[in-house]
């Protein structure tokens, strides 16, 4: 990952996080919030493939474990594992159909997130997180993250863009990404 | 459709990262210092930008509460006003309860608890995750005097614990998580209860600990117990029973128990800094 890249990924992350903590904890659909950072690491994922996905992945859950009350790396853990994933899926997705199937593998994703995340509290024997709410917080959570992942994915196609020519921004495709 | 060839590193990145993850759950678990460290020093760091985006998100939040919340709030309102009747009923009895509070707490030598120190502190944030409702956030921290495990309050009564106090934030972890458990005392008795959260406006439960012989009635008040192991300091009102079921099995009575303590629209807590002599906390959380 270049220098450029990291500066814009930490930028996009530290605007994303404040605005996970900020707005959108206070902006919940039937009192539930979109999870903002896994969204990122889902486009993330989707645009710099396994490897620079699963990093950014598990730098954006570890940044919303600093936050939160479950044991630090449980995000990280999630996240970066689905970021993985989904970098593999989108190497064998054909370019032509790549919109389409990108927002459905991204909501796919984000449910697989949540499940993840829980999945792995349930063996840490964290309390809270398998709830009767779980299913509801798994739909409207989804729908309600799915709702940005068109800017998500724009950011992320914003960080991991190879800048050819001056002035000029090329978007790197996933073939010559390869 | 050919498959691409991957490269091992991307696997071997991912090892890495669950490698460190996991060594991070691990550590957390134990209570590592350097990462508590780092959880205040982030908070610390994050802090000013959160506050200048919570002057500008504040009013879309609120606006977006009353929209959303409208009906919630007259239904709420309806219900208050009900509760508020009954209550009126009960004032005969709560009269007599609070009486019988103050002549408790002369009894168990508490007379003290009025001049405990505290700590008035703003509401800064909501819990920030789907998964855990249970949790505020306050501004005030270890700068302030506040320590993890000291009470809070609110108007009526107890509301929650700190819990990894920042210098300048702290969470509290709200009694009505379903994991928390606060040794309770009923008023006029001297049978002490194990009570615990019930989830989201849910009330609160007393499963254990109240024998079937025991006076207790419909209408009474709960209190902190303040026995020694408790990290919670004792005649602390915390919620007026409102249902009491036999257990012909276990000859327990189970209490059901309304929250004394405002647990919504709350905009300041009071902090008791108030620490248990001992650190054994006998697993009240």
């Amino acid at each position: 990952m270049t220098l450029v890249r990291v500066g814009k990924a930490t930028l996009v992350l530290f605007i994303l996080l404040v605005l996970q903590l900020e707005l959108f904890a206070s902006i919940r659909f039937f009192g539930v919030m979109p999870e903002i950072m896994l969204g990122a690491a889902v486009a993330s994922g989707w645009h710099a493939g396994p490897r620079e996905g699963a990093v950014l992945g598990f730098v954006s859950g570890f940044l919303v474990d600093l936050y939160l009350a479950t044991p630090l790396g449980l995000s990280a853990l999630s996240y970066a594992l689905i970021s993985f994933m989904i970098g593999i899926v989108s190497e064998l997705i054909a370019e032509d159909v790549e919109k389409i199937v990108r927002s459905v593998i991204s909501l796919v994703g984000i449910v697989l997130g949540l499940v993840t995340f829980v999945a792995f509290g349930e063996l840490i024997a964290e309390p809270n997180l398998y709830n009767k709410n779980f299913g509801k917080i798994l739909v409207v959570g989804g729908l309600y993250t799915g709702l940005f992942i068109r800017p998500l994915h724009f950011l992320m196609e914003w960080v991991f863009h190879q800048n050819n020519y001056q002035n000029n921004q090329f978007a790197m495709s996933r073939a010559q990404r390869k | 459709m050919a498959v691409p060839q991957r490269s091992s590193g991307s696997r071997f990145t991912l090892a890495i990262l669950l490698l460190t993850s996991v060594t991070l759950i691990s550590l957390d678990a134990r209570g590592y210092e350097p990462l508590a460290n780092l959880r205040k020093a982030s908070t610390a760091i994050l802090q000013p930008f959160r506050n200048i985006a919570s002057t500008v998100f504040d009013p879309i939040g609120d606006a977006w509460e009353s929209l959303s919340e409208g009906d919630a709030l007259e239904k709420e309102n309806a219900l208050l006003r009900e509760q508020l009747s009954e209550l009126l009923e009960y004032r005969v009895t709560t009269e007599g309860a609070v009486e019988e509070l103050a002549a408790l707490r002369t009894q168990l030598d508490l007379e003290d608890l009025g001049g405990q120190e505290t700590i008035v502190a703003e509401i800064t944030a909501r819990s920030v995750s789907n998964f855990d409702p249970y949790i505020i956030e306050i501004g005030k921290g270890t700068q302030s005097g506040i320590r993890d495990g000291m009470a809070v309050v609110s108007v009526g009564g107890l509301i929650g614990r700190i819990e990894d106090p920042g210098l300048r934030s702290s969470r509290v972890r709200l009694i009505t998580d379903p994991n928390v458990n606060i040794g309770v005392l009923a008023v006029g008795t001297n049978e002490v209860g194990i009570l615990s959260g019930g989830g989201v406006n849910q009330p609160l439960k007393v499963s254990d600990g109240i024998p079937v012989s025991a006076e207790v009635e419909i209408g009474s008040i709960m209190v902190t117990s303040g026995s020694e192991r408790s990290p919670y300091p004792g005649g602390f009102s915390v919620g007026t029973i409102l249902e009491i079921i036999v257990d012909e099995i276990n000859l327990e009575k189970e209490l059901i128990v309304a929250p004394t303590g405002q647990l919504e629209n709350l905009e300041f807590v009071t902090v008791i800094l108030y620490q248990p002599p001992t650190s054994e906390t006998g697993g009240n959380k």
